[in-house]
């Protein structure tokens, strides 16, 4: 076991995770029902192949991959929701399985679509309930909730039965609940998933605000790259239950980001052909061309443009951060970030 | 500590009455059943003379009312729904807080207990003035005693049956309801007296019955009321309901942890 007073700045310690989920193969028909009732075929899925990392108090870190890497997995055992295989977890300087009383109060796991709010009852309900599962004081709790009430404006909702909501307003009574405790370690689990533009802008202008406000360390998985330019500066990537990444955002970019992107638009015909040897044509729609050069060649392709064809306009900018993450995915291979390296 | 619980009781009582229409159904239910044997029995004693199994018509009928009440008493549990909650991921929710599990569904269960049995008195009052059934009150304290502690022990057996049983959802996701029918509707009806007193069926298989859990649920409480057992037998049934709710409770704890690191709390 990990020495408390060594790692009392760090939040979160995970050291060589595994988790193997059983499944039983379910085979068709009443004699299959039958034979594997009595010689079950079992199949291992691992979902966690030993990952490691840390994170300090207050730290937001955006947690990515594609479908079915392992986020989930990983912030249910950080949240000793499930059982992890083998390997050492530490949350608030708790072991997340133990579910001490004392660790629940300070942790909360959020999912974009499971809800806790009674169904057939206001939320205000729930939250008075909650109010006396974590035993927070009256006072405590007034202040928790007024001040979560106005930051995601749910003073109106408080008391129509949930089941009579939209989804959006739903989610921000649900994150109420979640947050009156004033947990210290936040799980986000995709928590833009299913909301408008606007909302998705709220979400993370809150979650920003509740890190900032009350230095909450917070992980947060998303697929909305969106919620990871904006809100964090450290990302961590796993893909099929592997570390990929672990380093900042930045980082991440400059190491992916071969390429820039030209855009161009053209006042005159041109040949086409000729375009090839200054870049890759992306995208042709004339007279808009899209073409992406080697980063470090690309001051001399946009002057080559402007001198040798009719160029009307031309912009210069970034990959787009969802394809420079396709890519870190596409290459599976473990990139040395500062964070893994040390 | 206690304040945890009041407040779990005062929601779920606010829930029963959100399910205003079901709750009625179930109540409609159990007036059917008692219906059901009533006439049953009625039939069978159409000669109010005729003494069978050592029950004439008024024995019978008193018994039937005892059951109307000490069902909604012993039966009236909400834990029914801890299968579901296990499959589809909900047990999520309570895992994540700072809460005892089985003591929110005990309480859970004293809140459906409570507003049960509150309806079951009206019912069965309006059921007296209508049939007019010899009406037995016990007043031998030691007697009464005896009655409370079975009460009370019945309620923990049947807590512990049903957690026992809904727990099969953890390795079996899908068979939680039929294991639920299978357990709670059939064997529990039949063997715990609801339908029958147990001691209408022979010596020999009231023997081993009374060595397993089920009568202790309904069909011995009652006996101790109406006064059918003297003290040594009292003493021993009590003795025998302590002992399987030990054995049954500890077997939920055990389960349970076994069953937790099973779970993968999926459903997202
Ligand atoms: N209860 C389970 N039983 C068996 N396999 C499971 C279980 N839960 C997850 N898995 C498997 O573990 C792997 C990781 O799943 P996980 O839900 O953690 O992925 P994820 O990164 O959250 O994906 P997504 O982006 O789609 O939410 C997947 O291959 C999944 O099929
Ligand atoms: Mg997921």
């Amino acid at each position: 076991m990990a020495d408390k007073n060594r790692d009392s700045e760090k939040a979160i310690i995970v050291e060589g995770l595994v988790k193997n989920f059983e499944v039983v193969e379910k085979k068709q028909g009443i004699i299959g029902a039958f034979s594997s009732l009595i010689s079950p075929n079992k199949k291992i899925v691992k979902a966690i192949k030993g990952i490691n990392f840390s994170i300090d108090r207050g730290e937001l870190i955006g947690f990515i991959g594609p479908n079915g890497a392992g986020k989930t997995t990983t912030l249910k055992i950080l949240s000793g929701l499930i059982y992890p295989t083998s390997g050492f977890t530490q949350v608030a300087g708790f072991n997340p399985w133990d579910r001490k009383p004392e660790f629940l109060k300070e942790i909360s796991l959020v999912m974009g679509q499971k809800n806790q709010l009674w169904w057939d009852l206001p939320a205000i309900e729930t939250f008075e309930l909650n109010r006396v599962i974590y035993e927070l004081s009256k006072s405590a709790y007034k202040k928790s909730l007024n001040e979560l009430v106005s930051l995601l404006e749910v003073g109106k909702l408080l008391n129509t039965q949930v089941r009579r909501l939209s989804l959006g307003q739903r989610m921000r009574l649900e994150l109420v609940a979640a947050l009156l405790h004033r947990p210290k370690v936040l799980f986000f689990d995709e928590p833009t998933i299913g909301l408008d533009l606007v909302a998705q802008q709220r979400m993370r202008e809150f979650i920003a605000e509740y890190n900032r406000r009350y230095k909450a360390t917070i992980i947060l998985t998303s697929h909305n790259m969106g919620d990871l330019v904006d809100l964090a500066k450290r990302v961590i990537v796993i893909d099929k239950g592997r570390l990929l990444f672990d380093g900042e955002f930045s980082e991440l970019v400059d190491n992916f980001a071969k390429e820039k992107i030209i855009k161009v638009f053209f006042s005159k015909g041109i040949d086409i052909k000729s375009l090839e040897t200054i870049g890759k044509v992306k995208k042709l729609d004339f007279p808009n061309v899209v073409l992406s050069v080697a980063r470090t060649t690309a001051a001399v392709a946009a002057a080559e443009l402007l001198q040798n064809f009719p160029v009307g306009d031309l912009t210069i900018e970034e990959e787009p951060i969802e394809e420079i993450i396709r890519k870190v995915f596409r290459s599976g291979k473990v990139i040395k970030g500062r964070k893994n390296t040390k | 500590m206690t304040s945890k619980y009041l407040s779990v009781f005062k929601i779920s009582f606010q829930q029963e009455f959100a399910y205003r229409l079901n709750f009625v159904m179930w109540r409609v239910r159990n007036v059917m059943q008692f219906f059901l044997v009533f006439f049953l029995w009625d039939t069978v004693f159409s000669d109010p003379n005729r003494v069978v199994f050592g029950y004439d018509r008024n024995k019978i009928l008193t018994y039937v009312f005892g059951i109307l009440l000490l069902r909604a008493l012993v039966l009236s549990a909400r834990a029914v729904d801890v299968a579901g909650e296990i499959s589809r991921g909900d047990l999520t929710n309570y895992l994540l807080k700072p809460i005892n599990y089985f003591r929110y569904w005990f309480t859970r269960d004293v809140s459906s207990k409570a507003l049960n049995l509150g309806f079951a008195i009206i019912e069965a009052s309006v059921l007296f003035l209508l049939l007019r059934p010899p009406f037995f009150i016990q007043t031998n304290f030691p007697i009464l005693f005896g009655f409370l502690l079975s009460v009370i022990l019945a309620i923990l057996l049947f807590f512990s049956i049903l957690f026992l049983v809904n727990m099969i959802a953890f390795w079996a996701p899908s068979m939680g309801w039929s294991a639920q029918f299978l357990v709670i509707v059939i064997v529990v009806e039949f063997l715990s007296g609801a339908i029958f007193p147990i001691d209408i069926l022979p010596n020999a298989i009231q023997g081993i019955l009374s060595y397993l859990p089920f009568p202790y649920l309904l069909y011995f409480p009652l006996q101790i009321y109406l006064g059918k057992l003297t003290g040594a037998a009292i003493v021993k049934s009590i003795l025998i309901a302590g002992a399987w709710s030990a054995v049954l409770l500890f077997s939920v704890n055990s389960v349970w942890k076994a069953g937790l690191k099973h779970y993968a709390a999926e459903g997202r």
